[in-house]
């Protein structure tokens, strides 16, 4: 299960990175800032490296489009829009507003979730960047010095980098919220390594075709 | 230049430091300092020794660099900071020595004689241009005037035949602090104003048309003393300007963070620092980061060169750094004030209008808005039965219902075969 795995590396990354953060940002106890910044670190690096090995495992590694069927196709499908993701942004958006009563259809992931998993690995990079910007040993490199003075100084960009960590709070949020509300299967996978059932939905026919009881 | 020979120069020159109270020693000394400042070695120190004893002896023969100090909207803390010495040390000296020929608050003329003066050394040319101060370009550049000239048309005239330019102070480089926001009266650096001026037309450079004079940006409010003198030392000694890193700056001077060398640095490490003025922990000396020092993004060599003649500098001394040496003559509105106010904050202020608020606030409202929407997202989903897998799957996509003839899979299929079933049952008709 690499995807699992690859997850809980971002999960211990980002909540290590977020506090360690937080510390550096204002060291709200005494004694630990040797440790804080050598950790924020390791684990931006580790979470850049893991980010690069999900990206490219992904154009490698199959998995099934959709829950319940025994098809698979490479990753990256799941990740990018697919035919039948076309028109269904509205729908999505109306259901989560509450103005479309029944669920919309889909693969693996939403067209919302797709917009966000494909952002989330540029938005990393781009943390990544900003963050190696601030680094001493690195800031004084091209592209980096380059952008620090695109942004007017090392303040500036701080700030930026500062904000990519609250993007990835808030993000954090509303992944953990959506992926639980309608049931705990995906923290039961990611927890508890146990896979789930449901209705089996047919990415070519774009229609639920049966139901997955995992009882078999 | 010295007529005699180069013992000769020294001897006279070391008399003369000799009737000033400033011992042989103490001018080697200074000059080893000035050696380091520059980064050069140790082996440099006798040829310092010579070229500002030449420099200096050359004004009894007539033949030193003649140096402008215009002097633009400033607190006069540059100057001060160069001249306040307590005892007339070997800096204030080698300064007193060159021949500035017109400086508003050293020069012992005044009025009408001392603005000819400046002409005179203008129209002979090859002088050094040392600014102290913003430039006001406000009101047409009404905003400062000087003996009765606009002070715009005093830095493009004065600029045009300089051999090379100093910009004293962060003012004279970006705008400084007086630049800060709301700049009413439109400060500006000498370098940003220039770089326009040539491309209005308003300016030209007479030693090289189509370029700008060579410029020097000493940031820092005030500019050190050290790096001032280094630099001029630099210009008399080798003849060519320091080393410049992309924002126009002395890079041995200002390609260092202060955070990189500063002897608090230990504790920063360590993890102790002082949350309080007057507490146990500033007793103890300890890293002033929670305090909002701005060490680690502020690029000075301050605790090597230090102050007042290398006697303390603002950290050692116990005050938090405020950024002073944040200048950035690319870029308006990036001042070191706008730059890193509130000082003892850990960042500065966003601002948009009149309302000014501190990063945190703006990432944690943000953050605490989602929270409470997606707490109230929640009772949505469970006043509407989804919390137990969703609500129910729709049969067909709704954009497929609307338009069959585009749709795809099952739709599609269900479609079409609407279609044929209709056209059967029309030619069931016939």
């Amino acid at each position: 299960m690499p995807f699992i795995l690859t997850h809980w590396v971002n999960l211990i990354c980002m909540v290590i990175l977020i506090f360690t953060g937080f510390y550096i940002h204002f060291p709200f106890f005494p004694a630990f800032m040797g440790i804080a910044r050598g950790a924020h670190l390791f684990f931006g690096y580790l979470i850049f490296a893991n980010c690069l090995l999900r990206v490219i495992l992904s154009l490698f590694i199959k998995s099934a489009p959709a829950g319940g069927t025994r098809k698979l196709e490479r990753d990256v499908k799941s990740f990018l829009p697919q035919k039948d993701n076309r028109h269904q942004l509205g729908a999505w958006i109306k259901y989560y507003l509450f103005l479309k009563k029944d669920h919309p259809l889909g693969g693996k992931y939403g067209v919302p979730q797709k917009l966000t998993y494909v952002a989330i690995p540029l938005f990393i990079l781009f943390t990544f960047f900003t963050g190696l910007c601030l680094w001493a040993p690195t800031s004084v490199v091209g592209p980096f010095a380059a952008f620090n003075n695109l942004l007017g100084g090392v303040l500036v960009t701080r700030i930026v980098h500062y904000f990519c960590m609250w993007f990835f709070i808030i993000f954090s949020m509303l992944h953990a919220y959506l992926a639980n509300v309608e049931g705990l299967a995906p923290s039961k996978m990611m927890f508890g390594w146990k896979e789930h059932g449901g209705l089996v939905y047919d990415p070519d026919a774009h229609v639920i075709v049966g139901e997955d009881k995992l009882d078999h | 230049m010295c007529m005699t020979t180069k013992e000769s120069c020294t001897d006279r020159f070391d008399a003369m430091l000799e009737t000033r109270g400033v011992t042989r020693r103490r001018f080697l000394e200074f000059c080893g300092a000035i050696a380091v400042s520059l980064g050069l070695s140790e082996a440099m120190v006798p040829s310092i020794r010579e070229a500002l004893a030449e420099s200096v002896i050359g004004k009894t023969e007539g033949a030193l660099t003649p140096v402008i100090w215009l002097e633009l909207a400033s607190c006069t803390g540059c100057t001060e900071s160069l001249a306040s010495a307590e005892t007339p040390d070997v800096a204030t000296i080698v300064l007193e020595l060159l021949s500035l020929n017109y400086a508003e608050t050293l020069s012992a003329g005044a009025g009408f004689s001392l603005e000819e003066a400046k002409e005179q050394t203008i129209e002979a040319g090859g002088y050094l241009m040392v600014v102290e101060g913003a430039l006001m370009e406000g009101w047409e550049g009404n905003a400062l005037k000087i003996a009765n000239e606009k002070a715009i048309d005093i830095v493009r005239h004065t600029a045009s035949k300089a051999a090379a330019i100093v910009c004293a102070g962060s003012c004279a480089v970006d705008g400084g602090w007086q630049a800060a926001v709301p700049n009413p009266g439109g400060a500006i650096g000498i370098q940003p104003f220039l770089e326009r001026s040539l491309a209005d037309g308003s300016f030209t450079y007479e030693p090289n048309p189509g370029g700008l004079p060579p410029i020097v940006n000493v940031p820092t409010c005030p500019s050190n003393p050290e790096h001032i003198i280094a630099v001029l030392v630099d210009v008399l000694l080798v003849g060519k300007l320091p080393e410049l890193n992309h924002l126009g700056v002395p890079s041995l001077m200002f390609d260092q963070y202060i955070h990189d060398n500063c002897p608090r640095r230990g504790h920063f490490e360590n993890g102790e620092f002082v949350y309080q003025f007057g507490s146990e922990e500033e007793r103890k000396g300890y890293c002033l980061y929670p305090m909002g020092c701005k060490g680690p993004q502020t690029k000075n060599n301050c605790p090597i060169v230090r102050w007042n003649r290398r006697v303390s500098w603002c950290v050692e001394a116990g005050a938090p750094c405020a950024g002073c040496a944040n200048a950035n003559p690319t870029k308006q509105g990036y001042n070191w004030v706008d730059l890193n106010t509130p000082f003892l904050k850990r960042f500065k202020n966003l601002t948009i209008g009149d309302i000014s608020v501190q990063p945190a606030l703006v990432g944690a409202g943000v953050a605490g808005l989602v929270a409470v929407a997606l707490a109230a997202h929640g009772v949505g989903m469970k006043l509407t039965g989804r919390t137990k897998g969703g609500a129910d799957f729709e049969e067909v996509r709704a954009w497929d219902k609307k338009h069959p003839d585009k749709a795809i899979g099952v739709a599609a299929a269900a479609a079409t075969s609407e279609e044929s079933k209709a056209s059967d049952a029309e030619g069931g008709d016939e």
